[in-house]
């Protein structure tokens, strides 16, 4: 009873330093290991994701530990120990579970289907919803939205008109988006930057102030 | 895309606050753990890391993977 004791007790604090995962992480892996990690980020990952899974939370955050070792394994040579080396494997857990959770939650919208449904060759041309003036928007409003429309389509290319109707105005998230725009994460906020960034130049050239017209709305 | 005010009002608000500097979601991504423990030791993150702390404002999937991440540790580091 005292030896198995004392032998729990060295499994549990076997791993304090980020050294010690490292070194049981990398080749030769050491499955004591992998075994602890896989507890530690499903314990962590239990409570931090019962809101976002309505059925069999035990089994997804299983699967997730599962696929995110496998990354943590494959990855381990990039830990530049800056952190807990858990944390850093509880990171991979989380992006690794919440993107599975997202491509399922919108696995039949299509971006394609945010298109007006009309023959125009430009998918994603700009119109005001009605650009008359009216008892809810007065000339100058309408004069605004006008203008915000005509710099849009003169700065913006198709692809990036895309992207800020799929994220901003239908607020899709952005794995989701780059899978179907058949691009990544990064590039894609990389576009939008670029587009707001176009914008803005373009703004400060023509001496428009956003904040003057966001007062006037 | 049909604009409208609630929509423009959004546009023009991240034009306005768009800054020439920002990172994108791998920096991100690369820096999350070094952020999230500084939160969890009660640092300032704005000072230590403002990069990444204006990446999270602008960047809904992030911040929800910051916030999951931050509820993780939580419960693997503090509780019994």
């Amino acid at each position: 009873m005292f030896n198995w004791f004392k032998r729990r007790r060295n499994e549990d604090t076997s791993y304090e330093t980020n050294e010690d995962w490292v070194k049981a992480l990398s080749a030769p892996v050491d499955e004591k290991a992998v075994g602890l990690l896989r507890k530690k980020l499903i314990r962590g990952l239990k409570p931090a994701l019962y809101k976002y899974v309505d059925r069999e939370l035990d089994q997804f955050v299983e699967d997730v530990a599962q696929d995110a070792l496998i990354k943590i394994l494959d990855n381990i040579h990039s830990f530049r120990g800056e952190s807990k080396l858990t944390t850093w494997a509880m990171k991979i857990a989380v992006r690794e579970g919440l993107t599975e959770l997202r491509l399922k939650k919108y696995d039949d919208i299509s971006i394609e289907d945010l298109k007006p449904d009309d023959d125009s060759r430009e998918v994603f041309s700009l119109s005001v919803a009605s650009s008359e003036p009216s008892p809810e928007r007065s000339v100058h409003e309408s004069q605004l939205m006008e203008k915000m429309m005509k710099i849009m389509n003169e700065e913006l290319t198709e692809k990036q008109k895309k992207a800020i109707d799929a994220l901003m105005i239908e607020g899709l998230p952005i794995s989701v988006v780059a899978k179907q725009m058949d691009t990544n994460r990064n590039a894609l906020y990389k576009l939008v930057h670029d587009a707001r960034l176009k914008l803005k130049n373009r703004f400060e050239l023509e001496g428009i102030n956003p904040e003057h017209m966001l007062n006037d709305l | 895309m049909e604009l409208t005010k609630k929509i423009i009002r959004k546009l023009l608000t991240a034009v306005k606050t768009t800054k020439p500097e920002e990172i994108g979601c791998d920096d991100c991504f690369e820096e999350l753990q070094i952020f999230v423990e500084l939160e969890l030791s009660g640092n300032s993150m704005q000072d230590a890391k403002p990069l990444v702390q204006d990446h999270l404002e602008r960047c809904k999937d992030c911040k929800e993977e910051y916030q999951v991440l931050l509820a993780a540790l939580n419960s693997l580091y503090n509780s019994p």
